[in-house]
């Protein structure tokens, strides 16, 4: 998709606006087509609108921005270091200006209405815990189960899942829907990282990329206590030639590769956790590329080690006599929280909002939560299980 | 849900509520009244003051709130980042300022107001602090001691191989701690308005008998609070000074996502704060003269919010901004749950005027039920 023309479009917006929008344009072709094709929406609503709609729409915004006390940044900067959101974080304004800016987008998305979006479509969400975790006394996600079903599996989830998840991958997809936009696969190990990959099937694992994540801690360790030594790390961890250290698959694929590079920058333990890195980089794959299948695999984690632990951007094994050890307590309640933020951060996103099929479950549990659709009154074995999932993602309408 | 009065009642039979005998010789003559501010990071409704967040808090629920003034409502109507929102608990105005402590607070400070009044140096203010981003500019002229900091410098040094020392054994880390303490106190963030602070003895044996007691404690603690902890006591102990700030943090792992050890460190600050009253309250010069204040800073953001939940405090909701506090000791006639909403900046005033402290116009209030 061609990159959309803003004309005077940037410099008309409010300066706090400016910076984003440059960036998103500068980095076109890093963008997924769910995001070009938002945007592309926005640009042309905003292009439209007559001078005096435009100037009432974001009138509140500049009026803000007049009281703010905010330092004159350059009209065509791409994107705010994070002195500037600092600065900004931190005016007595701040809450005020971001009321008006969700004002504002609620109108342009209500504005460019389903312009920016493919034709709805029946999606997969799956959020599996791993193998291996304690018993639980409480029941797993005892609020989100109130809006599903519980429905009985012949065998454990696990044995079944290697199967599901092939067949969801190689399953028909409706028009339009390209093959960054198919199906994601979040894991904390490399099973579907190192199984042969078809078109249409991105698997991000936490385990493949640790060798990106060591070099980005290595660097974030060294950040001295001030902001400009901050954000010399952030352009320093942008510029980062990353691809020599994640599978080719991922390398290959630019978009893919400043993703990675994108969620590992945000923070959110993605780079400390493996189940914080399934989870935030589920929720923002949903949020950017919108794929018709999302499959979050979370893990196990590590006991943190005394001392070690203190400095929690640190290689634990460093230096420490204490052997290394698992958490799966920890690691139960962990995943169980996350995998429910997931299905939330789904519920927030208008392409998942309807005709999704959302499935939590454990790989040693023999039974699954089935949200969104109708739950099988019946016990499920394998073919019933992917009868019913197939049925769902492939069916039109 | 919000616990109420009658829900904190149910969990927690109130204990004998005989008030603590006032009697008692000071440690100082000169110091008749003392505060011990406790502030704790982000903690939400759900997993503290709440039904289902009771467990995580047992000690609050059954021991401190039921001997104390409890506000459950205590709104943090500033920017809810840890140093502005401990500057303005400090200061009684909110406060805009650098969140990295990179700059002061832009008002005085109760640290201030006290040192100019009573005429005092710094040896009677102290801050000791898991937090980093508290950095010595929170009030200057003030003894602030940011200990998780010396453990991490310990432990980078020997990590890192900048030491002869090399593993990550706690006699190895005592030492190592000691040698940071030693020589580059400044370096890592501590302020100590004169150096001759730490030529005095006392101070000197104040840290190490911290050092060595979280090393070969008992309980072989091992977390920055832990740390916090030991090494504020040890200042309560042998300094005594009229005003002690204390932060605990190690919930703040909340960052990073993992919810057990986000509970976990809810669990260990409660469990600090009750042996920090029980401390004063077993030293009679300390019970007869001191103030418990417990706040937590603010809560966090709600489960399903676009800023990822309870993994960071950015929202401007209910959930981020409400907060609550417990004063035990000194200032308090009797014990009360104060169901009205108070502010954060309240508490500023209210502790400079039960400690005959003049701050001029604040833009929090008195607190009515803060006296003694």
């Amino acid at each position: 998709m061609a990159e959309p023309s803003a004309g005077d479009l940037i410099a008309r917006l409010p300066r706090t606006f400016g910076p984003s929008f440059n960036d998103q344009l500068a980095q076109w072709n890093l963008l997924f087509p769910a995001e070009q094709r938002r945007l592309r929406a926005q640009v042309d609503w905003l292009a439209q609108l007559p001078p005096a709609a435009f100037k009432h729409l974001f009138e509140p915004i500049v009026a803000l921005e007049s009281k703010m006390d905010l330092p004159r940044w350059d009209p065509s900067a791409k994107g705010m270091s994070v002195t500037d959101v600092g600065i900004l974080a931190r005016s007595p304004l701040y809450p005020q200006w971001r009321t008006e800016v969700a004002k504002v987008f609620a109108t342009i998305d209500e504005g460019v209405g389903s312009a920016g979006a493919l034709p709805p479509m029946r999606r997969l969400l799956m959020c599996v815990l791993p193998a291996g975790l304690p018993p639980s006394k409480e029941p797993w996600w005892p609020s989100l189960a109130k809006g599903g079903a519980w429905v009985d599996l012949d065998r454990p989830f696990g044995r079944a899942f290697p199967a599901l998840v092939a067949s969801v991958v190689k399953r028909k997809r409706p028009a339009g829907v390209e093959d960054i936009e198919s199906t994601w696969i979040f894991e904390s190990d490399a099973r579907f990282t190192d199984a042969p990959k078809p078109p249409g099937e991105t698997v991000v694992s936490w385990k493949a990329l640790e060798q990106v994540r060591r070099e980005f801690l290595n660097r974030l360790n060294a950040v001295r206590r001030d902001l400009h030594s901050v954000d010399q790390t952030n352009v320093d961890l942008k510029r980062l030639d990353i691809g020599k250290w994640m599978p080719e698959a991922l390398a290959a694929q630019p978009r893919v590769r400043e993703f990675i590079r994108g969620v590992m920058l945000s923070g959110n333990g993605s780079l400390v956790f493996p189940s914080s890195f399934v989870q935030w980089g589920a929720s923002e794959a949903m949020r950017r590329a919108e794929p018709q299948a999302m499959i979050a695999c979370f893990g196990i984690r590590q006991r943190l080690k005394p001392f070690s632990s203190s400095v929690l951007f640190e290689d634990q094994r460093r230096s420490n006599p204490t052997a290394d050890a698992d958490d799966p307590a920890g690691s139960l309640v962990d995943a169980l929280m996350l995998a429910e933020y997931v299905r939330l951060t789904a519920s927030r996103i208008a392409a998942y909002g309807a005709r999704t099929l959302t499935i939590m479950t454990g790989e040693d549990l023999s039974r699954m939560l089935v949200l969104g659709v109708p739950a099988p009154k019946s016990k499920l074995d394998e073919a019933a299980l992917r009868a019913f999932v197939m049925g769902h993602i492939e069916s039109e309408g | 849900m919000l616990i109420t009065r009658r829900k904190l009642l149910e969990l927690a039979p109130l204990a004998a509520a005989e008030r603590l005998a006032r009697a008692g010789n000071p440690k100082s003559a000169a110091i008749a009244k003392r505060v011990v501010l406790v502030t704790i990071g982000g903690i939400r409704r759900q997993e503290s003051f709440s039904k289902e967040g009771a467990i995580y808090i047992p000690h609050f629920v059954n021991d401190l709130a039921p001997q104390g003034l409890f506000y459950p409502l205590t709104i943090n109507e500033g920017v809810t980042s840890h140093f502005n929102t401990i500057s303005s608990i400090l200061t009684g105005v909110w406060q805009h300022v650098d969140d990295w402590g990179s700059q002061k607070p832009a008002n005085p400070t109760l640290f201030h107001y006290f040192q100019k009044q009573h005429h005092v140096d710094a040896g009677q203010t102290w801050v000791v602090t898991s937090n980093k981003q508290l950095t010595a500019n929170i009030s200057p002229g003030v003894n602030v001691v940011l200990s998780k900091q010396l453990m991490i410098e310990a432990v980078e040094r020997i990590i890192n191989g900048q030491t002869e020392r090399r593993r990550l054994e706690r006699d190895q880390i005592l030492q190592e701690m000691t040698a940071v303490l030693e020589t580059d106190y400044e370096r890592i963030g501590w302020g100590v308005p004169s150096t001759s602070t730490f030529q005095d003895p006392e101070v000197k044996q104040t840290f190490l008998a911290a050092l060595a007691n979280f090393i070969h404690g008992p309980d072989a603690p091992t977390s920055g609070d832990d740390l916090t902890f030991l090494i504020a006591r040890e200042v309560l102990d042998r300094i005594a000074p009229a005003l002690l700030m204390v932060n605990f943090s190690d919930m703040e792992v909340a960052h990073s996502g993992s919810y057990s050890l986000h509970l976990g460190g809810i669990r260990r600050a409660d469990a600090l704060c009750h042996r920090l009253w029980q401390f004063i309250d077993s030293k009679p010069e300390l019970k007869a003269t001191t103030t418990l204040v417990i706040m937590n800073e603010f809560g966090r953001d709600p489960d399903g919010s676009s800023t990822n939940g309870f993994f960071n405090h950015r929202t401007d909701t209910e959930c981020c901004r409400m907060a609550w506090s417990v004063v035990l000791g000194a200032a308090v006639k009797q014990p009360d749950i104060i169901e009205r909403v108070i502010r954060q900046v309240d508490m500023a005033p209210s502790i400079a005027s039960w400690m005959g402290l003049e701050t001029g116009k604040l833009a929090g209030a008195v607190l009515p039920e803060f006296h003694g």
